[in-house]
């Protein structure tokens, strides 16, 4: 495996990457600009998600065991894992093993592992977000939080599509073919699927709802077509109330500048019918099983450091837009799976304090970051700690 | 990209042996003020905190660095000097500054300095206790050197009875009014920026003509410095232009990371470039590391100029 300074030694030699981003950076700045600049709401939207946020970091043992106990109410099935090998044990349980399962992007299954494990348990698993298949076809990482596929051409999608999909378009068919094919393909997956596995972008503690937001459509076919519906939710998306985290879900959508956002789905437990003498069962068109697998991979004890403030994050990918740096590299300036400003801390609560540290001294400290964060975490901030926590004894 | 630690070595080192985190002269920081004949005593003192004087040659401690870093001998050799003793090559190779570079940087101060006499500041300068404040240390997170260099910088400016500074770049005001705060025990001085006092005196220098304005990160973002610079331009007859990102939603010049990563450095400031100077071919910039990362890729025709030399040249 290249060595993450190699990685970004890389991006910087990649012309067609280097072209791909400064487009994709400068649309995203113009857009969600614009898009503040017409709706304050959506600034207003963003201040309530902060406090809904702090409140959460704050109460987030208390919260943990609330929202445990809504979702047994609710008739869903919460599982506790401290760690990525416990999430990956806790979906394979519930799994098994030859069965066919569609994902939704989730960037806590990416942390997890969880894609990579059911294959090996002999599953054959699918992404549906079109950026994030086009990720797995290409045997690599999401290159942005909600754009994992930000590096991509047309060319090399096509290229990947025809190949891996067998999709035999001509070499000159457009983007809208290349949906259409990657469409079709994923239609006959989904209908056919024993389970399906989401992330979460908020998780209700009063009520167990979880809150996705998308454009695609994918995350409801997700969800609600396959008999078994498993979501990895990271604990830091726990909110206190379901109007919180429907707060979060706009104010991350206006933040990423897709607003209004095509879908949001609300959640809250497996579907069912009474429409038979009154009599509840379980499993009318969704699914007949919900499981809410919680994730805390080192977030708990990110409370007790400067990192706490990442915490709130929501996901948006403004400040990777923003940052002239990522804008040269994507996330291959990063861990493992996050990258940028808030991928460099999100590195360091999850996977490794030392690699985070190290890459931190590619950050120009100029603060665009802390300025495009909806949420005012003091991004650039956090990452000069990281800095010092690279001089720290025994640190090579 | 040179390694991270080794370039916090050797900054470490010369920072502790000398006070300057590059081998240069202590005269290179006041010699600029030598033919003015500035007050020794007064209500304000000019603090320049070196950085514009320190750049010609943490630019040729830069180029020095990434030479060593082209060959695998000459990266045996930095590591090995830089974890061992002192570096002969590199002090040899910066005692020799870029000497326009080394004139641009002191007519910028000698620039400040009569802006504010002209505008009826009255100040002093500190001579040979104008010290570097130390802003790499903290940029690299050496967070003890920091504290232990800042507190003995702060204790040198009120021995010498300084309550109010002014500055003259981002940086070195950042430091001292948003930072220093954090790391000296008992800290209080008064920091205003040059560019804030002339505005508030309602300075007007004779000056013309049409610029872009590159707003500098800390400025801009951390210490409230946004109109000031523009207010000024406009009551001295200049016409000053915005990019598409500036104010507080302004672009990095790419100077920060220039020594750890000089090829990702100089991608950064060409965006920057090629955004300002479709605006306007005249650039100005109001810190050291700017001008000297914009100048580095300016295209035939486009100048990169300082805020004080834009509101005329000193002694005008």
């Amino acid at each position: 495996m290249p060595s993450p300074l190699d990685r970004v030694r890389s991006a910087l030699l990649d012309e067609g990457l280097q072209e791909a981003l400064l487009r994709a950076a400068t649309n995203n700045q113009v857009k969600v600009e614009a898009l503040l600049r017409e709706r304050p709401e959506l600034t207003e939207a963003a201040r309530r998600a902060r406090r809904a946020k702090e409140e959460a970091i704050a109460r987030l043992e208390e919260l943990i065991d609330e929202a445990m106990m809504s979702l047994r109410a609710i008739n869903a099935e919460p599982h506790y894992a401290e760690t990525p090998e416990e999430a990956r044990e806790a979906v394979a349980r519930i799994v098994g093993s030859g069965k066919l399962v569609v994902m939704s992007k989730s960037m806590a299954a990416e942390e997890a592992g969880i894609r990579e494990y059911l294959e090996e348990l002999g599953n054959e698993v699918w992404e549906t977000d079109l950026g994030q298949l086009l990720v797995q076809l290409e045997d690599g990482r999401p290159m942005h939080t909600i754009a994992p596929a930000v590096h991509m051409t047309r060319e090399r999608a096509l290229r990947l599509v025809n190949e891996k999909l067998g999709a035999n378009l001509p070499e000159d068919a457009g983007i809208e073919e290349i949906a259409g094919a990657a469409r079709r393909f994923l239609r006959e997956k989904i209908v056919k699927a024993d389970v399906g596995i989401s992330g979460a972008n908020a998780l209700a503690a009063d009520t167990g709802a979880i809150v996705l937001v998308e454009n695609e459509g994918n995350i409801r076919l997700v969800t609600t077509t396959p008999p078994i519906h498993i979501a990895v939710v990271p604990v830091d998306k726990i909110v206190p109330t379901l109007q919180d985290a429907l707060t979060v879900a706009i104010a991350q959508a206006g933040y990423a500048g897709l607003y209004p956002p095509t879908y949001i789905n609300m959640i809250a437990g497996p579907s069912s019918t009474a429409d038979i003498e009154l009599v509840r069962v379980w499993g009318a068109q969704g699914p007949r099983e919900l499981h809410v697998v919680l994730l805390d991979n080192g977030r708990l004890k990110a409370r007790e450091t400067p990192l706490r403030d990442q915490l709130r994050c929501i996901r948006c990918g403004r400040c990777q837009f923003e940052c002239p740096v990522w804008i040269h590299t994507a996330n291959n300036w990063g861990g493992p799976v996050y990258g940028g400003p808030m991928g460099l801390n999100w590195t360091a609560i999850t996977w490794s304090m030392e690699e985070a540290s190290r890459l931190a001294f590619l950050c120009l400290g100029c603060g665009r970051c802390d300025e495009a964060c909806p949420v005012e975490i003091p991004l650039s901030r956090l990452i000069r700690w990281l800095k010092t926590q690279a001089h720290r004894p025994g640190r090579s | 990209m040179l390694d991270p630690k080794l370039v916090s070595d050797l900054v470490a080192r010369y920072m502790r042996d000398t006070g300057l985190p590059v081998p240069a002269p202590k005269e290179a920081l006041y010699r600029w003020a030598k033919p003015l004949r500035l007050p020794r005593e007064g209500p304000r003192y000019l603090y320049t905190g070196g950085l514009y004087q320190l750049m010609p040659y943490i630019q040729a401690m830069v180029k020095y660095l990434e030479r060593m870093e082209e060959g695998r001998a000459g990266r045996l050799a930095l590591g090995l000097a830089g974890r061992l003793a002192g570096l002969g090559g590199l002090a040899k190779a910066v005692a020799r500054p870029d000497k326009g570079l080394v004139a641009y940087s002191e007519s910028v101060l000698r620039g400040i300095a009569g802006h504010l006499r002209r505008a009826g500041v009255g100040y002093a300068y500190l001579y040979e206790d104008d010290l570097y404040s130390g802003v790499i240390l903290h940029d690299l997170g050496l967070d003890e050197d920091f504290a232990r260099h800042a507190s003995m910088v702060y204790r040198r400016l009120r021995e010498r009875g300084v309550e109010s500074v002014i500055t003259v770049d981002p940086h070195t005001t950042h430091m001292l009014r948003s930072i220093y705060p954090k790391y000296v025990d008992g800290y209080s001085l008064e920091v205003r920026t040059y560019i804030e006092l002339l505005d508030e005196a309602g300075y007007q220098a004779k000056s013309s003509g049409e610029v872009v304005i590159h707003d500098p990160c800390l400025y801009a973002r951390f210490e409230g410095v946004v109109e000031q610079p523009r207010r000024l331009l406009s009551r001295s007859g200049v016409e000053a232009k915005e990019p598409r990102r500036s104010r507080r939603m302004t672009y990095c010049c790419g100077g920060p990371i220039e020594g750890l990563a000089p090829s990702l450095s100089k991608r950064i400031a060409r965006i920057r470039m090629d955004e300002l100077r479709r605006v306007s071919s005249r650039i100005v910039v109001m810190c050291p590391i700017c001008y000297a990362n914009l100048s580095s890729v300016a295209p035939e025709g486009v100048e990169v100029v300082d805020l004080a030399l834009v509101l005329g040249e000193p002694g005008a």
